[in-house]
This record gives C-alpha cells, structure tokens and sequence, in this order.
C-alpha cells in the first residue's frame, strides 16, 4: 500500500516535471521564434517600391521651350512629381495645421512662410481643405548644371475655408504662380513663390441639347452577376442576349453602373474598360443606348480625393465618349443619401466639380445626377443637363411630386430613373407584393408617365439570386426582396408586370 | 375681428422670421470698402477698410502667395478694419481677398522691396573644360530682407575676370532671376565671377577650367645598357601631354603603356602625369629581344610607337655533372663585360625520358652560379635527357645516365 502511494507520488511528480520543462521549452522557443521575426531580408535594400498614388490633379505643360539647358522627359518627370507633392503637402498642412512633409518640398527660407501661416490659422482655428485641380506649367528656365528651374504655373485651385470646423466659405479659383526651384537632396524644392495674378474661376455653362432625348429604359444588371457586372464572370453574349430581349420589349435604352472601386479607382484598369466597351457595342449592336452612372459605391467626398476622382473619370470618359451608343453621363447614384454622413456641401460641392470636369472632357453626351428622390432632384439644376430622380414612394403621390418638381425646372426634361416594386412575398415580409401587385403597380406607372410626360428606366429586368451586403445590407427582410424586383424570373420567365415594360411598341 | 388680427399677427410673424432668416445667410450690400490703395511695398502693414451700416462682423478670405488666413475685423464708428497679417503682407505677389458674405472682392499686389539685402547665388557646373565650347552658369537671384526676390527689369551687373581679362556686363531680371553664361576660354586657369545690383555686390565666386582632352604625344625609353640581363630597368617618358588648345593635361592623367614583344606577348605598365609628362618603368627582359611599346590615354590620345632592341647578355655557359651524374653545376655565368652575372637570372632544367617530359625546375643563380641535385628517390637509376635554358640559351645532354 506504502509502495503504491510512494509510486503514485513518483509518476505525478515526474508527470509534473516534464510538464514544467515542456511549458519552458515551448515559452523560450516561442520567444525565440518571436525574435527571429522582423523584417524581411529582400526590404533590407528599400528596393521595394511603395508607392500609392495620392494626387492626381490634371497636368498638361505648355510646348518646352525654356531657356537655359534643354530639358529632358526624366527631369520633368521629378520635377512634376515633386512639384506636385509639394502642393499635397501643402494641402495636408493647412487641413491639419500641421507641418508634416513640409521641409521635404519647400527650401529653409520658404517653409518658414508656410509654417507662420500654419501657426495664425492654428491660433483661430482656421483650417483650409483645398486641392488644385488643375495646372497649366510652363518651364521657363533650367539651369546648365540642372539644380535649378523656373517655371510658371496657372492652376485652379478648389478650397473651403473651416473655422471652429464650420464652414465659412468656399471658392475655386484661378492663380498664376511663378516659382523657383532649387534641387536639394534630390527633391525639387520650391524656393520663390510668387503668386502674379488670382481671381475666381467661374465655369462657362455649357448646356447640351436634350430636344432629342426621348429614354424609355431599364436599369440592367445581368441576372447572375448583379452589382458585378465586370466581374470575372462578365460574358458579353449574355449581356447581348440580354439587350435584345429589351429592344424587343420595346425599349431604346439601358442603365449601367461604373463601380469606382472595382474600375481601379484613380488608375483605372484597362480589362474593365475592354469589358466596358464590348458592352456598349453590345449595345449597338441591338440598337440601344446607354446611360452610364459613374461613381457607383464610391463614398468618399474628401477635397483630397477630388483629383484621383478626376482622373478616374477623365480616363473612362476620354475612353468611351466617342461610341455610339452613349446616350448620357449620369455623376452618381443617389448622391443625397450621403448628405447626412458626409456633409450635403461637400457633396453638392464635390458634383458641381464633377459636371465641370465631365463636360470639359465631353461636350456631346448630357449631363445628370441619380437623385433617389424629387425633393433633392432641384440641386444643381442649372448645371444638369436633364433631371433624373428615383421614385420608390406610393405611385399616388406621383403626379403631385412630378407637377411640383416641373414648376421648379420648366425647361429640362424630367426622367424617372428608377422605380419599380419587389414582387416578394414571403417569410420576410408576408405581406408583400404578389406578382400580380407588381403588373399592377407597372400598369399604372406607365400610365402616369405617359399622363405626366416623363422618361423612365425602370428597376430592373432580372430577379437576382444574390445581392450584396453592400447594396441594401445584410439584414433578410431588406435583402430578399431585393431579389424580386425584375420583369423576367430568375429561370428567364417573363413575369405578369412584363407586359407593361413601357407603354407603347 | 379677433380672428384677423391673430391672423395678422402670425402673418407678420412669419414674415419677420423670414427676413432675419435671410439676415443671417446674407449681410446686406451696405458695406463699402473705402480703402483704394491696391499697390503695397512688401513690410507695409497693409489694412483694409469698409464702411459699414450693421454691427455684422464678417470674416475676411485673404488669400496670397503661401496661404490662406481669414481675418477678423475691428468694428470702430460704423468702420470694419482688418488687418492683414505680417506674414502675408511681407511677401510679394498678388493678394486676393473676398469679404464673407458679400459679394466684395478685389485684389492688392505687394511689391518687393527696391533693395537687395542678399544675391543669392548659384554657380554650376564648378569647373568646366578649356576650348570655348563648354560653359558654367551663373545665376543670381537678388532678394530685398523680406526674401523677396527683386522685381522682374531690374537691372543686375555681371562680373568677369579670366588672366587678364576682365569684364562687365548688364542684365535684366527676368522669371525672378537674372543668368549668364560662362563659356570657358581656350586656356585652362580660373574664372572668377561676381555680380551687382542696386548698388549691393556679391561674394566671389570660382569656375576652373581644366584643360581639354590630350591630344596625340610622344615617348621615349631610357635604359642603362642594352643588354637584356633581366635585372636593370627600363623607363619609359611620354612628352608634355597637351589639349588642342596647347593648355598642359592636368595632373594625374593616367597613361597606359603597352609593351609587345617577339613573341607576341603584352607587358602593360602605367604611370600618371605631372607637369604633362607621364613616367613609367619596367625591368628588362633576360633574352634577347625586341619591345615595341605605344602609349594611351584611354579613349582620347594615343602616342608613336618605339622599339627597343635588347641584346643577349650571356653568350655561353658551362654545365659540370658530378656525383654520378646527380649534381649539375651550372656556371660561372658571366655577363657582357665577362663579369659575374647579377644575382637572380632565371636557369631552368628539364628533364626527359624518353621523349616524355619527367619534370622541371626553375633556379635562380646566385655567385654565379647554380646547382641542380636529382636526388635517386625522384629519378631512378636509368638515362635520361637534360636540357637546360638560360637567357634563351639553351644546352641539351642527351642519354646521361644517373646512377
């Protein structure tokens, strides 16, 4: 019995002593581990190269003809970059009143000027959210041993003026700078700054006809791959396939949705846009054209972010403005349900810059904005070239909304933009719509549209089998029905409300 | 009669809440700016006046070459004063400012100081080749105390002095700075450069001009006696190496010189110059022989070739076999003049059976003389073939046996 207990005492105290090893084994090998993590071997040369592009304002310099050395691509390559990260840094310092990143771009003479302004406007509070736009260079000079430049720039600056973090004003305007360069360290660091001449940049309207505008669409995403359309599984005959059965329904004219994201956001990637031009010769092809949404998901706003936004558009417009079956440019989707998350300034602000921009690129195809409802349709009115709302309210109210939204814009055509009514009716939701309800519902739209002269693109031609959190969320009763909004079943069966796609063949 | 007068109340109601609304958004036009002075000297306070009818305090937008400030007014007998701040009012350039909630705007130009406090200058490249096609720049930026560069016209002297020239020239501002070309003169030396403005000299500043590429040259050898013992040296001298512009090449320019011989084999040997002439030695061969040496500078100059004969130093020599034909003493080696060669010529001795080469030894003499042991482990008792070579000379033994 002694021996038993003695043995027992023995395995449990051996038991514990290799466990007391095998925990410090494990501790001192983790730590090991731990310091032999760190940096990689192949960063050890900083030959990585991490660079994320930042600001992107259009640039264009004027025909070389400086005197002095002649200047070759390389140089005025950095000369631009840095010229360009000179005024980012600019930007940042006065939105934060910090002098972060300062002293790379500026000489020791001229930071101090930068730094006592920074100082004023951090004593009262004052904060400045500006971004350039655009700039027109001219290289005036560059020294024989090239360490020094001149040249003379005349941009377009965007700027709102914060105290206290509200607003006080906002202006865009137009400057003309010369500047000294002097290369230190291999940067390009502004030395002189002149500023020879200011005024405010006023933009020449330009409206584009709309007397020949007569839409009767749809809003389109193909049936397996909505919010996706230019996916990995983007198949054009589908979306042909998809197209003639909308000519043939009688309709002249298709909804699109350019994702900011997922076109590459400021650098814009050229598979998208291959994917993006067979669609609107798919489109041509079945005699259809085509209103492209730009900006979709993007969300964004910041002044700092207006000039990666600017290419981004600059290069999808430059890419496709010529084609066919371009019907209009329409800025973003539903802007104003952003007001209450991103400042309804900012917004508005940041649209008005994106017509300016979008026009200046393409003087042919009109202008509009996806408003999700009427009483925000009225914003910009003068710089739209027609009018485009949502209308998911009771088709009741309607006509009233309609007459109401015409007194204020006599003169532009009003295009519904999107409507349309679930025809789920399910766990989620018991009491929805039947299939039934929903040809109703179409019937009944068509004819107030025609009572009411208005366009239309209707939501949408396919029931979906998935849609993303990103678009109504996650929770069921939002989601699912959702998926129920098409004219054609998810099996390619034309439902009741087909029938009343538009109003006349 | 009641009901009217609410309903006159309420109307006037919303009517009176309606104008203040509008007051707050917009400040009525009856602010005028009095100031009418647009051009300021850089340093100037520059302050701005209106006149105003409300106790509306308006912030001012003031905008100019390095940022943006808004500036607070002082309202003193129905005038709003503001300020401009140092900062902004010190610098040069166009000022742009936008009363707040008004539609007043207008623009101040400050001027820079007619004064030159610095001359900022920069010169490059520091040195530049003599010839008159190469050329530094000197640029000069003058800056009043503000650190304003001066006004565009202003005129700034340039000053020049190269041996004994000396010059001046005028030029005018122009993009904010003023520049001028030096282009290097056809001798080598040291520019020196100033400039002037407004009265204010600068410091001195230095362009050297080195000297251009070298032009073709000449060598030349000298030795101590001709014959080839292997033992004294060789020197070899090129000429004053010179550009196209007669200026002597800098120091230090490297001269390769390439040595052939008969054979067809290449000696490299190098040297750099002072005072134009490059020296460089090499020993002299130990059979007889002929070197015809050329000397560069790589890739711009070249030299004549010379050839150099060397004469053979031994004319004979004697070879003794002893201790059954196991020791081999090689010697007296003697010299042109019969004397006792330097210590150090190369002997070597090969050693064959038939036909088939066993081994071979290299020795250097030393009195002398040289011996060679073939010791019974390496070479067994049986004949073999000895050669034996010195300075090119050559004496062969044919079936000696070793016992």
């Amino acid at each position: 019995m002694v021996g038993l207990n003695r043995n027992i005492i023995r395995s449990i105290l051996i038991a514990s002593y290799i466990m007391i090893i095998a925990t410090i084994i494990a501790g001192i090998s983790a730590l090991f581990s731990y310091l032999n993590t760190g940096a990689d071997r192949s960063t050890m040369l900083h030959t990585e190269i991490a660079k994320e592009i930042l600001y992107t304002p259009n640039i264009k310099w004027t025909p070389l003809l400086n005197e002095g050395r002649l200047m070759d691509v390389e140089n005025l390559k950095n000369l631009e970059r840095d010229y360009l990260n000179a005024w980012y840094v600019k930007h940042i310092a006065n939105k934060t009143n910090t002098t972060i990143g300062i002293e790379d771009y500026y000489t020791d003479h001229a930071r101090q000027n930068l730094y006592e302004i920074i100082a004023i406007n951090k004593k009262q509070q004052t904060t400045i959210d500006a971004t350039t736009l655009e700039h027109q260079p001219t290289l005036d000079f560059f020294s024989e041993d090239g360490q020094l430049a001149v040249i003379t720039d005349t941009n377009i600056e965007y700027k709102r003026i914060l105290k206290d973090n509200k607003l006080i004003t906002e202006t865009t305007e137009q400057a003309t700078y010369k500047i000294v360069f002097l290369l230190e360290d291999g940067f390009w660091r502004i030395r002189h700054l002149v500023k020879e001449n200011s005024k405010r940049h006023i933009v020449n309207k330009k409206s584009i006809a709309t007397d020949s505008l007569h839409i009767k669409g749809i809003n389109y995403y193909p049936k397996d791959t909505p919010w996706d359309m230019f996916g990995n599984s983007f198949n054009k005959d589908i979306i042909s396939n998809d197209f003639k059965i909308i000519k043939e329904a009688g309709l002249n004219a298709v909804r699109i949705f350019i994702q900011y994201e997922d076109f590459g956001k400021a650098t814009v990637k050229n598979d998208k846009l291959i994917k993006l031009q067979q669609t609107l010769d798919a489109a041509t092809t079945n005699n259809l054209k085509v209103v492209l949404t730009l900006f979709d998901f993007y969300g964004n706003y910041s002044v700092l972010d207006w000039t990666l936004n600017q290419q981004h558009a600059t290069t999808i417009i430059t890419a496709v403005k010529g084609h066919d079956a371009l019907l209009a440019w329409d800025i973003k989707n539903e802007p104003n349900l952003d007001f209450k998350t991103r400042g309804k300034k900012i917004v508005i602000a940041w649209l008005d810059n994106m017509i300016t921009l979008v026009k200046s690129i393409d003087s042919k195809h009109p202008v509009t904005i996806g408003w999700s409802n009427t009483e925000s349709a009225s914003i910009l009115k003068d710089k739209v070239d027609f009018i485009s709302f949502h209308y998911y309210e009771d088709l009741f109210n309607l006509s009233t909304s309609v007459e109401k939204l015409r007194k204020e814009i006599p003169n532009k055509p009003l295009v519904m933009q999107e409507f349309g009514i679930s025809s789920y009716s399910g766990f989620w939701k018991p009491f929805g719509s039947s299939k039934e309800d929903q040809a109703n519902y179409h019937k009944k739209a068509q004819e107030l549209i025609e009572a009411n002269n208005l366009q239309f693109m209707s939501w949408t031609l396919y029931d979906f089998g998935k849609v993303p959190k990103s678009v109504v969320g996650s929770l069921p009763w939002r989601k699912n029905p959702q998926k129920k909004f098409g004219f054609i079943t998810k099996d390619g069966k034309k439902k009741p409300s087909f029938k009343f796609i538009t109003n006349s063949k | 009669m009641n009901i009217k007068h609410t309903y006159l109340f309420f109307l006037g109601l919303i009517l009176l809440s309606s104008f203040s609304m509008l007051q707050e958004t917009e400040i009525p036009s009856e602010i005028k700016l009095i100031t009418t002075t647009t051009n300021f000297e850089a340093g100037n306070t520059i302050i701005l006046k209106f006149s105003t009818s409300e106790t509306v305090k308006p912030f001012l937008y003031c905008t100019n070459s390095y940022g943006t400030v808004l500036i607070e007014p002082t309202l003193k007998n129905s005038f709003l004063w503001y300020q401009v701040p140092n900062t902004i009012s010190n610098k040069r350039g166009v000022i742009y400012w936008e009363l707040n909630g008004t539609s007043l705007t207008g623009k101040l130009t400050v001027k820079p100081i007619q004064k030159v406090a610095t001359m900022e200058t920069y010169v490059g490249p520091p040195s530049i080749e003599a010839g008159g096609k190469d050329y530094s720049m000197l640029i000069i930026i003058p800056t009043d105390s503000l650190d304003n560069p001066l006004a565009e016209k202003t005129l700034v002297t340039t000053k020049y002095q190269f041996l004994n020239q000396q010059k001046e020239k005028p030029i005018h501002i122009k993009n904010l700075i003023t520049y001028k070309n030096l282009y290097s003169p056809l001798k080598s030396g040291r520019i020196l450069v100033s400039s002037e403005c407004l009265d204010e000299n600068s410091k001195e500043f230095t362009v050297i001009v080195y000297p251009a590429n070298p032009s073709d040259f000449k060598i030349t050898a000298e030795r101590h006696h001709l014959y080839a013992d292997g033992n004294q040296i060789t020197t070899f001298y090129s000429s004053i190496i010179k550009d196209a512009y007669n200026n002597i090449v800098s120091d230090g320019t490297f001269v390769n010189f390439f040595i052939r011989n008969k054979k067809g084999n290449i000696l490299k040997t190098s040297g750099t110059t002072i005072k134009g002439i490059a020296t460089s030695k090499m020993i002299h061969p130990d059979y007889k022989t002929t070197w015809s040496v050329k000397a560069y500078v790589e890739g711009m100059a070249e030299s004549n070739t010379i050839v150099i004969d060397y004469k053979q130093v031994l004319k004979d020599f004697e070879v003794d076999f002893s201790k059954n034909n196991r020791l081999i003493t090689i010697g007296p080696l003697k010299s042109f003049m019969k004397q006792i060669i330097p210590d150090g010529l190369e002997v070597r001795l090969f050693v064959y059976k038939n036909n088939v080469l066993l081994n071979s030894e290299i020795k250097t003499s030393y009195n002398g003389f040289v011996d060679f042991k073939l010791n019974t482990a390496a070479y067994k008792k049986d004949t073999y073939t000895i050669k034996i070579i010195i300075a090119g000379l050559e004496k062969e033994f044919k079936t000696k046996t070793l016992w």
